[in-house]
Protein backbone atom coordinates (compact mmCIF):
# COMPACT_ATOMS: atom_id res chain seq x y z
CA UNK A 1 0.00 0.00 0.00
CA UNK A 2 1.02 3.30 -1.12
CA UNK A 3 2.93 5.12 2.20
CA UNK A 4 0.93 8.50 1.58
CA UNK A 5 -2.15 6.61 1.79
CA UNK A 6 -0.90 4.53 4.92
CA UNK A 7 0.05 7.99 7.15
CA UNK A 8 -3.16 9.69 6.05
CA UNK A 9 -5.01 6.64 6.95
CA UNK A 10 -3.30 6.75 10.40
CA UNK A 11 -3.98 10.63 10.71
CA UNK A 12 -7.73 10.51 10.17
CA UNK A 13 -8.52 7.38 11.37
CA UNK A 14 -9.95 5.56 14.48
CA UNK A 15 -6.89 4.18 16.78
CA UNK A 16 -5.21 0.20 16.45
CA UNK A 17 -7.37 -2.88 17.87
CA UNK A 18 -3.88 -3.19 20.58
CA UNK A 19 -3.45 0.78 20.93
CA UNK A 20 -2.58 0.93 25.04
CA UNK A 21 -5.07 3.94 26.42
CA UNK A 22 -3.37 6.24 28.98
CA UNK A 23 -4.13 8.93 31.42
CA UNK A 24 -3.53 11.30 28.74
CA UNK A 25 -6.37 11.54 25.84
CA UNK A 26 -4.99 10.42 22.71
CA UNK A 27 -5.08 13.39 20.47
CA UNK A 28 -2.53 15.17 22.22
CA UNK A 29 1.24 15.23 22.46
CA UNK A 30 1.70 13.63 25.36
CA UNK A 31 0.19 10.34 23.77
CA UNK A 32 1.44 10.95 20.78
CA UNK A 33 5.20 10.72 21.91
CA UNK A 34 4.11 7.43 24.00
CA UNK A 35 2.37 5.78 21.46
CA UNK A 36 3.57 6.52 18.28
CA UNK A 37 1.56 4.94 15.32
CA UNK A 38 4.28 2.26 14.63
CA UNK A 39 4.44 1.23 18.26
CA UNK A 40 3.30 -2.18 20.14
CA UNK A 41 3.09 -2.33 23.81
CA UNK A 42 2.55 -5.63 25.78
CA UNK A 43 -1.62 -6.69 26.33
CA UNK A 44 -3.32 -4.83 29.18
CA UNK A 45 -5.79 -7.39 29.99
CA UNK A 46 -9.11 -5.11 30.51
CA UNK A 47 -12.29 -6.92 31.78
CA UNK A 48 -14.92 -6.53 28.81
CA UNK A 49 -17.87 -4.17 30.60
CA UNK A 50 -21.21 -4.30 28.33
CA UNK A 51 -22.17 -0.67 27.71
CA UNK A 52 -25.63 -1.75 29.38
CA UNK A 53 -23.71 -2.31 32.59
CA UNK A 54 -21.46 0.07 33.47
CA UNK A 55 -23.22 2.69 35.69
CA UNK A 56 -20.27 5.31 36.81
CA UNK A 57 -20.86 8.35 35.29
CA UNK A 58 -18.66 11.81 35.23
CA UNK A 59 -19.76 13.93 38.13
CA UNK A 60 -20.89 11.18 39.99
CA UNK A 61 -20.11 10.75 43.83
CA UNK A 62 -18.35 6.93 44.06
CA UNK A 63 -16.71 5.10 47.01
CA UNK A 64 -12.86 3.47 47.00
CA UNK A 65 -13.11 -0.05 47.92
CA UNK A 66 -9.37 -0.93 48.32
CA UNK A 67 -6.04 0.91 47.66
CA UNK A 68 -4.43 4.18 49.31
CA UNK A 69 -7.70 6.28 49.68
CA UNK A 70 -9.49 2.76 50.73
CA UNK A 71 -12.82 4.43 52.09
CA UNK A 72 -13.07 8.41 51.02
CA UNK A 73 -15.63 9.15 48.66
CA UNK A 74 -15.33 11.50 45.63
CA UNK A 75 -16.57 12.94 42.53
CA UNK A 76 -15.76 11.38 39.01
CA UNK A 77 -13.83 13.74 36.98
CA UNK A 78 -13.45 11.56 34.24
CA UNK A 79 -13.68 8.17 33.08
CA UNK A 80 -12.03 6.46 30.55
CA UNK A 81 -13.68 3.01 29.19
CA UNK A 82 -11.07 1.15 27.28
CA UNK A 83 -9.30 0.52 30.51
CA UNK A 84 -12.34 0.44 32.80
CA UNK A 85 -10.91 3.55 34.69
CA UNK A 86 -12.67 5.80 36.46
CA UNK A 87 -10.62 9.07 37.54
CA UNK A 88 -11.72 10.85 41.18
CA UNK A 89 -10.78 14.49 41.73
CA UNK A 90 -8.27 14.56 43.98
CA UNK A 91 -7.98 11.03 45.48
CA UNK A 92 -5.41 8.15 45.25
CA UNK A 93 -3.01 10.69 44.15
CA UNK A 94 1.01 10.55 43.86
CA UNK A 95 2.90 13.70 43.52
CA UNK A 96 5.38 14.99 40.26
CA UNK A 97 6.88 17.85 39.83
CA UNK A 98 5.33 19.68 36.45
CA UNK A 99 6.74 22.15 33.77
CA UNK A 100 10.04 21.83 34.64
CA UNK A 101 12.74 23.88 32.55
CA UNK A 102 16.50 23.69 32.65
CA UNK A 103 17.31 24.08 36.84
CA UNK A 104 13.91 25.15 37.45
CA UNK A 105 12.55 22.10 39.18
CA UNK A 106 9.12 22.53 38.24
CA UNK A 107 5.69 22.60 40.28
CA UNK A 108 5.04 20.56 42.75
CA UNK A 109 1.69 18.68 42.05
CA UNK A 110 -0.64 16.12 43.25
CA UNK A 111 -1.80 14.40 40.02
CA UNK A 112 -4.38 11.50 40.28
CA UNK A 113 -3.97 7.92 39.69
CA UNK A 114 -7.04 5.95 37.70
CA UNK A 115 -8.93 3.35 39.61
CA UNK A 116 -10.57 0.46 37.86
CA UNK A 117 -14.08 0.39 37.74
CA UNK A 118 -14.40 -2.81 40.88
CA UNK A 119 -12.64 -0.69 43.17
CA UNK A 120 -15.16 1.85 43.26
CA UNK A 121 -19.00 2.02 44.40
CA UNK A 122 -21.52 4.42 43.72
CA UNK A 123 -22.70 6.15 47.06
CA UNK A 124 -26.32 5.79 47.95
CA UNK A 125 -27.70 10.31 48.36
CA UNK A 126 -29.95 9.66 51.15
CA UNK A 127 -27.70 7.71 53.52
CA UNK A 128 -24.31 8.44 51.62
CA UNK A 129 -22.59 4.91 51.62
CA UNK A 130 -21.62 2.56 49.14
CA UNK A 131 -23.75 0.31 48.29
CA UNK A 132 -24.15 -1.64 44.66
CA UNK A 133 -25.84 -0.84 42.16
CA UNK A 134 -28.69 -2.70 39.40
CA UNK A 135 -30.10 -1.38 36.63
CA UNK A 136 -33.74 -1.49 36.64
CA UNK A 137 -36.66 0.25 34.84
CA UNK A 138 -39.05 2.09 36.84
CA UNK A 139 -42.96 2.32 36.09
CA UNK A 140 -42.38 4.57 32.83
CA UNK A 141 -40.27 2.72 31.26
CA UNK A 142 -37.18 4.85 31.67
CA UNK A 143 -33.82 2.69 32.96
CA UNK A 144 -32.03 3.70 36.12
CA UNK A 145 -29.99 3.06 38.70
CA UNK A 146 -31.05 1.51 41.52
CA UNK A 147 -28.93 0.61 44.95
CA UNK A 148 -29.68 -2.85 46.15
CA UNK A 149 -29.11 -1.96 49.37
CA UNK A 150 -32.13 0.59 50.02
CA UNK A 151 -33.74 0.29 46.80
CA UNK A 152 -33.83 3.84 46.17
CA UNK A 153 -33.54 5.33 42.81
CA UNK A 154 -29.85 7.04 42.11
CA UNK A 155 -30.00 9.89 39.71
CA UNK A 156 -27.83 10.94 37.03
CA UNK A 157 -26.01 13.57 37.95
CA UNK A 158 -26.46 17.38 35.85
CA UNK A 159 -24.50 17.18 32.82
CA UNK A 160 -21.89 19.87 32.84
CA UNK A 161 -20.22 20.91 30.32
CA UNK A 162 -15.82 20.88 30.53
CA UNK A 163 -16.16 24.86 29.35
CA UNK A 164 -18.01 25.89 32.43
CA UNK A 165 -20.84 27.13 30.31
CA UNK A 166 -24.19 27.10 31.66
CA UNK A 167 -26.86 27.33 28.81
CA UNK A 168 -29.47 28.91 30.52
CA UNK A 169 -27.18 31.65 32.09
CA UNK A 170 -25.55 32.44 28.59
CA UNK A 171 -25.63 36.44 27.72
CA UNK A 172 -25.23 36.45 23.47
CA UNK A 173 -23.06 38.45 22.40
CA UNK A 174 -23.02 40.61 19.18
CA UNK A 175 -21.77 37.98 16.93
CA UNK A 176 -24.12 35.66 18.52
CA UNK A 177 -27.39 34.41 16.20
CA UNK A 178 -30.33 34.38 18.84
CA UNK A 179 -32.39 31.35 19.58
CA UNK A 180 -35.66 32.38 17.31
CA UNK A 181 -33.63 33.65 14.37
CA UNK A 182 -31.91 30.41 14.13
CA UNK A 183 -34.77 28.23 14.86
CA UNK A 184 -36.80 30.48 12.36
CA UNK A 185 -37.58 28.14 9.03
CA UNK A 186 -37.11 30.39 6.06
CA UNK A 187 -37.17 27.43 3.34
CA UNK A 188 -39.26 26.63 1.22
CA UNK A 189 -38.77 23.80 -1.24
CA UNK A 190 -39.14 24.29 -4.76
CA UNK A 191 -37.64 22.31 -8.13
CA UNK A 192 -35.61 24.97 -8.37
CA UNK A 193 -31.70 24.32 -7.96
CA UNK A 194 -30.02 26.56 -5.68
CA UNK A 195 -27.81 28.66 -8.52
CA UNK A 196 -31.46 29.17 -10.06
CA UNK A 197 -33.01 30.70 -6.96
CA UNK A 198 -30.18 32.61 -6.77
CA UNK A 199 -30.33 33.85 -9.96
CA UNK A 200 -33.92 34.35 -10.40
CA UNK A 201 -34.14 36.38 -6.98
CA UNK A 202 -31.21 38.64 -7.92
CA UNK A 203 -32.52 39.30 -11.79
CA UNK A 204 -29.06 37.92 -13.21
CA UNK A 205 -29.56 37.33 -16.65
CA UNK A 206 -27.58 34.43 -18.49
CA UNK A 207 -28.71 33.75 -22.11
CA UNK A 208 -25.10 32.38 -22.63
CA UNK A 209 -24.59 28.43 -23.17
CA UNK A 210 -21.39 26.60 -22.66
CA UNK A 211 -20.49 25.50 -26.09
CA UNK A 212 -21.11 21.81 -26.65
CA UNK A 213 -18.31 19.23 -26.47
CA UNK A 214 -17.47 15.87 -27.06
CA UNK A 215 -15.04 13.08 -25.23
CA UNK A 216 -15.04 9.31 -25.88
CA UNK B 1 14.27 11.42 9.77
CA UNK B 2 13.32 10.40 13.05
CA UNK B 3 9.93 10.63 12.27
CA UNK B 4 10.22 8.56 9.32
CA UNK B 5 12.18 5.81 11.25
CA UNK B 6 10.29 5.98 14.43
CA UNK B 7 7.24 5.52 12.26
CA UNK B 8 7.33 2.89 9.47
CA UNK B 9 9.99 0.42 11.11
CA UNK B 10 10.90 -2.14 8.62
CA UNK B 11 10.20 -0.36 5.41
CA UNK B 12 13.22 1.28 2.97
CA UNK B 13 15.34 3.94 4.46
CA UNK B 14 15.34 6.86 2.58
CA UNK B 15 13.08 9.57 0.75
CA UNK B 16 9.25 8.90 0.70
CA UNK B 17 9.05 8.18 -3.26
CA UNK B 18 5.17 7.93 -2.56
CA UNK B 19 4.91 11.63 -1.59
CA UNK B 20 2.95 14.27 -3.85
CA UNK B 21 5.76 16.10 -6.52
CA UNK B 22 4.53 19.49 -5.65
CA UNK B 23 5.46 23.18 -7.05
CA UNK B 24 7.90 22.98 -3.73
CA UNK B 25 10.04 20.57 -4.81
CA UNK B 26 12.28 19.86 -8.03
CA UNK B 27 14.41 22.63 -9.40
CA UNK B 28 14.00 26.25 -9.97
CA UNK B 29 12.96 25.63 -13.57
CA UNK B 30 10.22 23.28 -12.52
CA UNK B 31 6.75 24.86 -13.10
CA UNK B 32 3.51 23.17 -11.75
CA UNK B 33 0.09 25.40 -10.50
CA UNK B 34 -1.23 24.64 -7.31
CA UNK B 35 -4.94 24.54 -8.87
CA UNK B 36 -5.60 28.06 -9.58
CA UNK B 37 -8.12 28.56 -12.26
CA UNK B 38 -6.59 30.70 -15.23
CA UNK B 39 -8.08 34.36 -15.14
CA UNK B 40 -6.95 34.73 -19.00
CA UNK B 41 -5.53 33.61 -22.03
CA UNK B 42 -1.42 33.27 -22.73
CA UNK B 43 -0.52 34.11 -26.28
CA UNK B 44 2.23 32.39 -28.25
CA UNK B 45 4.74 36.06 -27.46
CA UNK B 46 3.90 34.75 -23.93
CA UNK B 47 2.14 37.94 -23.48
CA UNK B 48 -1.02 37.21 -20.52
CA UNK B 49 -3.98 38.51 -21.82
CA UNK B 50 -6.82 38.32 -18.50
CA UNK B 51 -10.30 37.87 -19.87
CA UNK B 52 -12.95 39.30 -17.56
CA UNK B 53 -15.42 36.91 -17.85
CA UNK B 54 -12.48 34.41 -16.03
CA UNK B 55 -12.68 36.51 -13.43
CA UNK B 56 -15.04 35.66 -10.82
CA UNK B 57 -16.89 38.36 -9.72
CA UNK B 58 -19.20 38.32 -6.25
CA UNK B 59 -22.83 39.56 -6.19
CA UNK B 60 -23.68 39.81 -2.78
CA UNK B 61 -27.20 40.84 -2.29
CA UNK B 62 -28.31 43.48 0.27
CA UNK B 63 -28.59 42.24 4.07
CA UNK B 64 -31.15 44.09 5.26
CA UNK B 65 -33.36 42.24 7.41
CA UNK B 66 -31.13 39.46 7.60
CA UNK B 67 -30.52 38.79 11.12
CA UNK B 68 -28.06 35.51 11.10
CA UNK B 69 -24.98 35.86 12.80
CA UNK B 70 -21.46 33.66 12.62
CA UNK B 71 -22.34 32.40 15.56
CA UNK B 72 -25.19 30.09 17.47
CA UNK B 73 -26.16 31.24 20.95
CA UNK B 74 -25.95 28.38 23.92
CA UNK B 75 -29.62 28.72 24.56
CA UNK B 76 -30.76 27.29 21.49
CA UNK B 77 -32.19 23.91 22.11
CA UNK B 78 -30.35 21.03 20.23
CA UNK B 79 -31.62 19.11 17.69
CA UNK B 80 -31.56 18.45 13.64
CA UNK B 81 -34.25 18.77 10.94
CA UNK B 82 -34.48 15.84 8.08
CA UNK B 83 -32.45 16.71 5.36
CA UNK B 84 -34.20 17.11 2.56
CA UNK B 85 -34.76 13.84 0.34
CA UNK B 86 -36.66 13.26 -3.07
CA UNK B 87 -39.47 11.70 -1.82
CA UNK B 88 -39.97 15.03 0.75
CA UNK B 89 -39.43 17.06 -1.92
CA UNK B 90 -42.11 15.56 -4.28
CA UNK B 91 -44.99 15.44 -1.53
CA UNK B 92 -44.18 18.72 -0.38
CA UNK B 93 -43.89 20.45 -3.92
CA UNK B 94 -45.61 18.21 -6.39
CA UNK B 95 -48.01 16.04 -4.72
CA UNK B 96 -50.79 18.46 -3.69
CA UNK B 97 -51.43 19.58 -7.13
CA UNK B 98 -51.40 16.96 -9.01
CA UNK B 99 -53.82 15.41 -6.42
CA UNK B 100 -55.89 18.28 -6.69
CA UNK B 101 -55.58 18.07 -10.89
CA UNK B 102 -56.93 14.33 -10.33
CA UNK B 103 -59.68 14.96 -8.03
CA UNK B 104 -61.05 17.61 -11.42
CA UNK B 105 -59.92 14.95 -13.96
CA UNK B 106 -57.64 17.26 -15.53
CA UNK B 107 -54.39 15.83 -15.32
CA UNK B 108 -52.52 13.90 -18.08
CA UNK B 109 -49.30 12.33 -18.30
CA UNK B 110 -47.89 14.20 -21.58
CA UNK B 111 -49.03 17.75 -19.72
CA UNK B 112 -46.16 17.53 -16.90
CA UNK B 113 -44.44 20.54 -17.64
CA UNK B 114 -47.18 22.56 -15.97
CA UNK B 115 -45.96 21.00 -12.50
CA UNK B 116 -42.64 22.02 -13.12
CA UNK B 117 -41.21 18.84 -14.64
CA UNK B 118 -39.16 19.12 -17.42
CA UNK B 119 -38.82 16.87 -20.55
CA UNK B 120 -35.11 17.23 -21.59
CA UNK B 121 -32.20 19.29 -19.76
CA UNK B 122 -31.35 20.39 -23.10
CA UNK B 123 -30.98 24.74 -23.32
CA UNK B 124 -31.01 24.60 -19.44
CA UNK B 125 -27.81 26.41 -17.77
CA UNK B 126 -27.83 24.45 -15.06
CA UNK B 127 -28.59 20.78 -16.06
CA UNK B 128 -29.65 17.63 -13.68
CA UNK B 129 -28.04 14.97 -15.54
CA UNK B 130 -25.01 15.10 -16.66
CA UNK B 131 -24.69 17.43 -13.62
CA UNK B 132 -22.39 20.58 -15.23
CA UNK B 133 -22.29 22.50 -12.01
CA UNK B 134 -20.15 21.58 -9.09
CA UNK B 135 -22.23 22.02 -5.73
Amino acid sequence: MRLTALLSMAAKAAFPHDYRYGTNRPWTIAAQRLNPPGKKRRKVFVEPIANEDWHVVRGDTVEILSGKDKGKQGKVAQVIRHRNWVILEGLNTHYRYIGRSGDYRGTYIASEAPLLLKDVTLVDPTDRKPTDIEWRYTEEGERVRVSVRTGRIIPKPVFQRKDGIIPQQWKDGPKDTSPEDTLQKTYTPSLKTLEEDVMEKMNIQEDRRPRKSYWY
Amino acid sequence: MGVLSALMRGLVRGADRMAEFTSKRGPRTFYKSRGARPTGVLTASRKFIPVQAMIPEFVVPSLEGFNLKPYVSYKTPAGTEQPMTPEMLFNQVLAPQIERDIEEGVFSEENLEKYGLEKTQEGKLFKLHPKNFVR
